[in-house]
């Protein structure tokens, strides 16, 4: 397998990390720094932080990201479905297996749907 | 030494290529910058920043402003002078890992814009080696993979990580949720922008960027015939670049900053700079996809048989102004709109946009499989498909999480028989505030 033709982006991705970290060293060693015990606390509109921020959240967002991996991989399928289907022979036998194939794949992710549109997992109020 | 097997003319043109955009890309969105806030102000009726010029306050100086174009350099120099400050309690990797993590992804993903198509490039001696690299045929792209619009996915989801990464290490309440929001959302809306590159695909059969383009130079712009894609795509783009109305995960009124509310100094830059590089490539891509690319109708030298100097100049030139429109438009937006509601966002997204899009891709694979491709038949299938949409939402059940409730006595909902006044009556509060051409007692219109 030639890989060659991703090298430039390598290139790109080391002038980009190496602009993003000499950026934060720059102004690490330029700007001032003063310590104090009321400037190290949080700004949470004015008042004085309690407890940590990384408590329990809600169970939504984890819904959320569940959701989201059936409907994302199911989506990575249907991609070289889609550059393959427009150069089949139109009207043939082929096409139209093709067809009810990728539709029956779409049925699964629709039953998914509606299952978590019964389960209330769309439902944001 | 002999010739390195890789190093071949599209190489040298693609490293060129990588190094001069990503100089004009940072660059641009500081100036970008300066734009929204110029497109701001004059939408809100003041003028802007102009007054910092190319002095910096130096003597023998020419003391003109350039209409305040040296701002954004004097931005960038105070940003690189400010206290770099890390809150008590902040995970000090994860600090410093986020704005990194948030601007690698934004800065990657032009690699695969096709800026100015093929050119025939001679061949190149390498004056000290003695190298000479033959030429031919290189495309004008930061990279030309075969695997195409998918690198542009796989890079949009790794744009995540910086968001949730800087929220969950400042250890602020107000981060962390803004984080959640903010990661909730760009998942979510990257479905309907995956569906929405399917029908691009069903229609190009290609993931090549120059293939589409020359599928639109052929059959039309796909915005023509397949505006509902475009549009879903569009507001998806908005919606990744957490731009207004999507802007949920910093919304100034309730979360402070969102994400980035800890931040100071260069780290916020980086945030910064990050959005606008985000909009850079989206507005790249929604071009490519949508408005032809560098191609403009009736003008021959931007087809893409076109090989010469010339025309990859005039191509990138008409590429740039694409998306320099396109920009300004997202800003026009974001000064117009109303930023929409966590709960309107999501739900707009997973009872909106995907069925919608998922419709909008069976219906096309329908109509793929059946030929039936040509512009009216394709614009009939969007046309009829809006018209249902419009008409199923009619029927179907209305959420009443924000119906009104009638309070009794309230200013909308007076007791019977009582007039309420919402202007002062009295004259001599009339007389305090006089309404210009009209006299205080002729019915004063506040």
């Amino acid at each position: 397998m030639d890989l060659s033709s991703y090298l430039p982006i390598l290139l790109l991705i080391t002038m980009a990390v190496v602009f993003a970290v000499a950026n934060i060293s720059l102004t690490l060693a330029l700007g001032p720094s003063r310590q104090g015990p009321v400037k190290g606390t949080t700004y949470e509109s004015g008042m004085d932080p309690f407890g940590t921020a990384r408590k329990r959240f809600n169970v939504r967002f984890y819904l959320i990201a569940m959701v989201f991996l059936v409907f994302d991989i199911e989506i990575i399928f249907l991609y070289p479905w889609a550059v393959a289907f427009p150069n089949l022979q139109a009207g043939t036998t082929e096409s139209w297996v093709w067809l009810g194939r990728i539709l029956f794949f779409l049925l699964t992710t629709v039953v998914a749907y509606v299952y978590g549109y019964r389960k209330g997992v769309f439902r944001f109020d | 030494m002999s010739l390195p097997s890789f190093v071949t003319a599209q190489f040298v043109i693609s490293a060129l290529t990588i190094v001069v955009a990503i100089h004009a890309i940072l660059i641009g969105c500081a100036y970008l910058i300066y734009l929204e806030r110029k497109i701001s102000a004059y939408i809100q009726d003041r003028i802007g920043p102009n007054r910092v010029g190319f002095d910096f306050g130096l003597p023998f100086m020419p003391k003109f402003h350039f209409w305040g174009l040296g701002q954004s350099l004097a931005d960038g120099v105070k940003f690189l002078l400010k206290e770099d400050y890390m809150p008590k309690g902040a995970d000090p990797f994860l600090f410093t890992l986020a704005p990194v993590a948030i601007l690698v992804p934004a800065l990657i993903g032009f690699a695969i814009v096709p800026w100015g198509g093929i050119w025939i490039c001679p061949d190149i001696t390498v004056p000290i080696l003695g190298w000479v690299i033959p030429g031919g045929p290189v495309h004008i792209a930061g990279a030309a993979v075969n695997i195409g619009l998918v690198y542009l996915l796989a890079v949009a989801a790794v744009g995540i990580y910086g968001v949730v990464l800087g929220g969950w290490a400042s250890n602020n309440k107000y981060s962390f949720l803004g984080a959640l929001r903010a990661s909730s959302q760009m998942l979510s809306y990257e479905i309907p922008m995956g569906l929405s590159l399917l029908v691009v695909l069903l229609m190009t059969g290609s993931l090549l960027p120059m293939k589409i383009i020359e599928h639109q130079v052929a059959h039309g712009w796909l915005i023509v015939s397949q505006p509902l894609a475009a549009i879903i795509f569009f507001l998806c783009v908005l919606a990744e670049c957490n731009r207004a109305p999507f802007d949920n995960a910093e919304c100034e009124q309730e979360l402070v900053g969102g994400y980035h509310t800890e931040y100071s100094s260069m780290r916020f830059a980086l945030f910064f700079l990050a959005e606008y590089a985000h909009m850079v490539t989206n507005s790249a891509m929604f071009a490519v996809l949508f408005l032809g690319g560098f191609h403009l109708p009736f003008i021959g030298a931007l087809s893409p048989h076109e090989t010469g100097l010339f025309a990859v100049v005039a191509k990138i030139a008409v590429l740039t102004l694409k998306i320099i429109l396109l920009i300004s438009f997202m800003m026009l937006i974001r000064w117009s709109l109303p930023r929409l509601r966590f709960d309107q966002v999501m739900q707009s997204a997973w009872q909106g946009v995907i069925p919608l899009s998922m419709i909008l891709l069976v219906m096309n694979a329908v109509l793929v499989q059946q030929r039936a491709t040509s512009l009216p038949s394709l614009l009939v299938a969007n046309l009829a498909l809006a018209a249902l949409v419009l008409l199923i939402q009619r029927l179907l059940p209305r959420p009443d999480m924000n119906r009104k409730v009638r309070l009794p006595g309230s200013r909308f909902h007076p007791p019977l028989h009582e007039d309420v006044r919402t202007r002062p009556t009295l004259a001599l509060a009339l007389e305090d505030r006089p309404v210009e051409g009209s006299s205080p007692m002729a019915g004063a219109r506040f």
